[in-house]
């Protein structure tokens, strides 16, 4: 974990200078400020409005120190070192100085501590403790901000689903407003009125209830905001402090518990400051999902389905029907009978023991993690997954000047990487290009938004390429090839058929040429798409045409918080040769059935040639892009084993229901979309009957027959032979066809689908939080305003969006944010499975949407 | 021959003297408390078993602060807080346990809100150990106790930081 006292060194500046400071002689970067000099030497300066992330601001003055020459004391926070400067920090006039502005700050301050959340973590407490006097000398009336017509004592007001504001304990830091526009680019809070009257509130009409808004709570330097999370629940000091990661992004976010032990109660999450990763800014996903652990609905005990009807059962009894049944399917038809999938977001040691289990005790290769992504590809080595295992510095999106996001809706898929863009733009005038089928954030600070059409995304890159090669500023690229590869002969054609204009191109194509640091992004939308292979073979000539590996990096980011371990620890169905063969070597054996991945293995199971399957932490119904295929598929199936946390439309068909704990539970090391190691403590001991997977899986095997392991020692090291096989694919040297399949075509139905993740929910499991549910708890399709007309619907009304496949209805939240063709609905709503209107076969999802009259 | 002679100066001297005390206490004053049908009272410093005050419009002055428990050297202070229909803090649990307690009155001066304090009272026995964690609403109770003189003091600093207090 970095250290929140690291020097921040402004980038591309080499330029020092040396100073003294308390008789020390330093030298540090130029444009330093004194207190981050001072916090690099050891030597703490007291403060309250600087954050180590923002731009320093000077509105506390608690950071005085005395520099020579200087007739008064100055605020170090704002002041930068010069050559030959010579500080005091400790100086009386320093202490003095100090004493005074605790003083003044606890002017209208009132005397809450006994009913202040932020008691005994406050900032205020502990520097009044540390430099205030003992003893107020002000004895008049404080200033109380009351709501008019309010009858609490308190003050209290709640500016957002999640967040209370009592102005009185405020002390006017702004961190809170500076953190919300210079690093997650919200205005929903603002200061207002001035002087002794001035008061941070939230925007006139708005809500604070930004997808970034919990760190508005926790970068506070008091008790003026708190959440509802947290608020009245508990003493700081009764809780311990556990080290988590977060499993809804692949970032992996360092976040930590507090959790009560003798309750076996986690009450909030903060961040852990990692400045590689996360910079210490959680999303709310992140913040409040670890509600899901604790909520009432969890699984209590393993089901069995007894005479159709699912009954509570012991776990040696579900262990026992699992294992014979499962036992019975291997030996008697042949082992492709059995397929299994996990989810990505289990630990390594949870998908490894998967692994395992369905290679080594069920003798099958019907292994995959990939349950939510149409049309996989079944080998490794197609040009997405080239793309996909490229390298990736989070860190390094700082320092490109410029960033092209394409596919990828960043700030709900990952918001991390989404701060990281725009910190680029504030503090680095990064230039930042997006090219999606719908407008997305961060539009604000993009200095070129490209909306194409849905279904062009491989086009569109094409068109990049050519208009560069065009323009002269692709070197060794041969033109005709890349004319044939691509499939049209101008720039403008492509341009024009993915329905951009040929300067917006061009102007792409200019700044990443020019461009000497750049980091290309691709995300879900491409994942997601079924002609993954042709974009990644567009990514792949995008890189040969700018020698984007040369000078910058590229990559297909992974989506879920281990994606990159199930990829590394083999639980794709064709590893290959060489990856089989070093799974052979450990284990002494490997199958030699075919392989198959989800799409072939529910597709086996309509034809009943799957008899069996076994599903961890995955809700097929929910999340394959065919609601009703995935459905049949299952309900087919012989037998089928399901561990979730909760009750799902696939626990519902399982045969053997088995709860499963939550990362939380359980200690884990996931690898992160950098394929940076980490590793998470448990909060709580597992609530209920509940049992990590991979402990199911080691317990099933044992029963089945064949155990897995001898002990914890032998799985990790049989893990950490398995992690040295490099599935790094190097970019191809020449250019590649982009052959996409032709685009099928449904004239009633014209507005395409987008489906992804709420801003405030991932997955289908963040239903269960209760903070997340008060940001947004149903879905809704957004519309563009232009869209609304035409349907005669506004804010409160619903829409049917119908498919072939199936429809649902959602109320209508109007954007100005969309375009015209294009709905997006969250996927995060088991109440409106929105995956029951896409096809497998479907590039675009096409739906007609009508207004329901009630 | 001299162990007789002692043994009956002993039986003639001794023990008349012996019985004259027995004697003469019979008839002074006894200085046996009948409890418990009688009781002594307690010195004003007595800590006895918990009250938590209310304010004199009748709500409770404790608001779960948790500073009695942290104070509490025995740990037998065990809260949990909730929020009122107005948005304040109050207990929703808040109990005492009088055996682990050493009434050494630690949660009494940690007290900002001046809610809980000792009493005079010692009697609350009980057979079996459970009925000796207290709850909020036997400390609740009303309690024959008189004002302590740094309730003055407190109230006023409380006027001038303008923290509301009781009417
Ligand atoms: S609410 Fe907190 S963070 Fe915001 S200005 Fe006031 S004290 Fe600072
Ligand atoms: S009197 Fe002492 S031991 Fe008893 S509850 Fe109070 S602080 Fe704890
Ligand atoms: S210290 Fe006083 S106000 Fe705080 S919890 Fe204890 S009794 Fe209640
Ligand atoms: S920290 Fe320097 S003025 Fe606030």
């Amino acid at each position: 974990m970095a250290d929140s006292t690291k020097i921040e060194t402004p980038a591309r500046t080499v330029e020092t200078v040396t100073f003294t400071i308390n008789g020390r002689t330093a030298t540090v970067a130029k444009g330093t400020t004194v207190l981050q000099a001072a916090h690099g030497l050891g030597i703490t300066i007291p403060s309250f409005c600087w954050h180590p992330k923002l731009k320093p601001v000077g509105a506390c003055r608690m950071c005085y120190v005395e520099i020579e020459k200087m007739p008064k004391l100055q605020v170090s926070c704002a002041t930068e070192v010069t050559n030959g400067m010579v500080v005091f920090t400790e100086s009386d006039k320093v202490k003095q100085g100090r004493r005074a502005i605790i003083e003044f700050t606890l002017l209208n301050h009132p005397l809450d501590c006994p009913t202040c959340d932020k008691g005994g973590e406050c900032d205020l407490q502990n520097l009044t403790f540390a430099h205030g006097y003992d003893d107020s000398r002000f004895a008049f009336q404080k200033l109380r901000k009351i709501e008019a017509g309010v009858p609490s004592t308190f003050d209290d007001i709640k500016i957002g689903p999640e967040i209370v504001l009592n102005r009185n304990r405020c002390i006017l830091c702004y961190k809170c407003v500076r953190a919300n526009k210079e690093a997650f680019g919200e205005y929903d809070l603002g200061a207002f009125e001035r002087g002794n009257h001035t008061e941070i509130n939230a925007a006139p009409g708005q809500q604070v209830d930004n997808p970034f808004s919990g760190n508005l709570v926790e970068i506070c330097p008091v008790g003026a905001l708190t959440n509802t999370d947290w608020r009245y629940k508990i003493r700081v000091w009764l809780t311990d402090q556990k080290a988590s990661i977060c499993p809804f992004t692949s970032s992996g976010t360092n976040i930590q518990f507090y959790v009560e032990r003798h309750k076996n109660r986690i009450f909030r999450t903060t961040g852990r400051r990692n400045d590689a990763i996360d910079d210490g800014w959680l999303s709310d996903v992140t913040r409040y999902g670890y509600q899901i652990i604790q909520s009432p609905d969890r699984l209590k005990t393993p089901l069995i389905k007894k005479n159709g009807k699912q009954v509570p059962a012991t776990w040696d009894e579900a262990l026992a029907v699992a294992a014979a049944r499962l036992t019975e399917i291997r030996d008697k038809k042949g082992c492709v009978c059995v397929g299994g999938l996990a989810s990505p977001s289990l630990d390594n040691a949870s998908l490894y023991t998967f692994n395992k289990f369905m290679r080594v005790a069920m003798e099958s290769n019907n292994v995959d993690y990939r349950t939510e992504y149409r049309r996989l590809p079944s080998s490794l080595d197609n040009p997405y997954d080239i793309a996909a295992s490229q390298a990736f510095t989070i860190a390094d999106i700082d320092e490109s000047d410029v960033i092209v996001v394409i596919g990828s809706d960043l700030v709900r898929e990952h918001p991390n990487e989404y701060l990281r863009v725009r910190k680029a733009e504030q503090f680095n005038r990064s230039k930042v290009f997006l090219l999606n089928p719908l407008s997305t954030k961060p539009s604000d600070v993009a200095a070129l938004e490209l909306v194409h059409k849905p279904g062009a995304e491989e086009i569109a890159i094409s068109a990049i390429c050519l208009a560069a090669m065009e323009s002269g500023w692709a070197s060794g690229v041969n033109a005709d090839d890349l004319k044939s590869k691509t499939g049209f002969k101008k720039a403008a054609d492509a341009a024009g058929a993915c329905g951009l204009d040929l300067i917006e191109i061009q102007a792409v194509a200019r700044a990443i040429a020019e461009g000497k640091k750049i980091t290309i992004i691709a995300g879900e939308l491409v994942t997601r798409s079924r002609e993954r292979e042709a974009i990644g073979a567009a990514l792949c000539n995008l890189n040969r045409v700018f020698g984007v590996d040369g000078k910058g990096q590229m990559a297909i980011l992974a989506r879920h918080a281990n994606s990159v371990g199930a990829a590394r620890l083999g639980l794709t169905p064709d590893l290959g040769a060489g990856f089989a063969g070093a799974l052979k070597s450990i284990w002494g054996q490997y199958p030699e059935t075919p392989p198959q991945n989800t799409d072939a293995m529910l597709a086996a199971a309509r034809k009943e040639e799957l008899d069996a399957m076994i599903l961890v932490g995955v809700n097929p119904v929910m999340i394959y892009p065919d609601r009703e295929f995935a459905r049949e598929a299952l309900d087919k199936l012989d037998f089928l084993i399901a561990c979730d946390l909760f009750e799902t439309e696939t626990t519902q068909l399982a045969d053997v229901v088995l709860p499963l704990a939550g990362w939380a539970e359980y200690r884990g090391e996931y690898f992160n979309l950098e394929g940076r190691l980490q590793s998470a403590e448990p909060g709580i001991a597992p609530l209920n009957e509940a049992r990590p997977a991979h402990q199911i899986l080691e317990s099933l095997a044992e029963q089945c027959g064949s155990p897995l392991f001898a002990g914890m020692d032998q799985r990790n090291a049989e893990m950490e032979k398995i992690l040295k096989v490099d599935i790094r694919r190097p970019w191809p040297t020449g250019l590649i066809e982009v052959k996409p399949q032709p685009q099928e075509t449904a004239p009633e139905r014209t507005v395409a689908l987008i489906m992804g993740d709420d801003p405030h929910h991932s997955g289908y499991l963040t239903e269960k939080a209760p903070s997340l549910v008060g940001f947004c708890g149903e879905a809704y399709a957004e519309l563009s305003p232009e869209l609304a007309a035409k349907l005669k619907v506004g804010a409160g009304d619903s829409v049917r969006l119908e498919a072939a496949t199936g429809k649902i209805i959602v109320p209508v939240r109007v954007s100005e944010h969309i375009d015209n063709d294009v709905v997006f609905v969250p996927r995060n709503f088991m109440a409106a499975p929105v995956n029951s209107l896409v096809s497998r076969k479907q590039r675009v999802d096409w739906v007609k949407i009508s207004k329901v009259s009630d | 021959m001299t162990e007789i002679l002692k043994a009956f100066v002993n039986v003639i001297i001794k023990m008349p003297q012996g019985f004259g005390v027995t004697l003469k206490y019979l008839f002074r004053k006894p200085v046996t408390v009948q409890y418990p049908k009688q009781k002594i009272p307690m010195t004003p410093r007595y800590r006895g078993r918990h009250y938590l005050e209310r304010y004199d419009d009748g709500t409770e002055r404790c608001v779960c602060c948790g500073l009695c428990a942290a104070a509490c050297p025995a740990d037998a202070i065990y809260m949990e807080p909730e929020e009122t229909a107005n948005g304040e803090r109050k207990a929703k649990v808040y109990e005492i346990n009088l055996l682990r307690c050493i009434f050494c009155g630690f949660c009494e001066e940690a007290c900002p809100e001046e809610a809980v304090f000792l009493g005079q009272d010692y009697e609350f026995s009980a057979d079996n150990r459970n009925s000796f964690i207290w709850t909020k609403d036997q400390m609740l109770v009303k309690h024959p106790r008189k004002e302590n003189p740094l309730k003055r003091i407190i109230r006023r600093v409380r006027r001038v930081y303008g923290v509301p207090t009781a009417k």
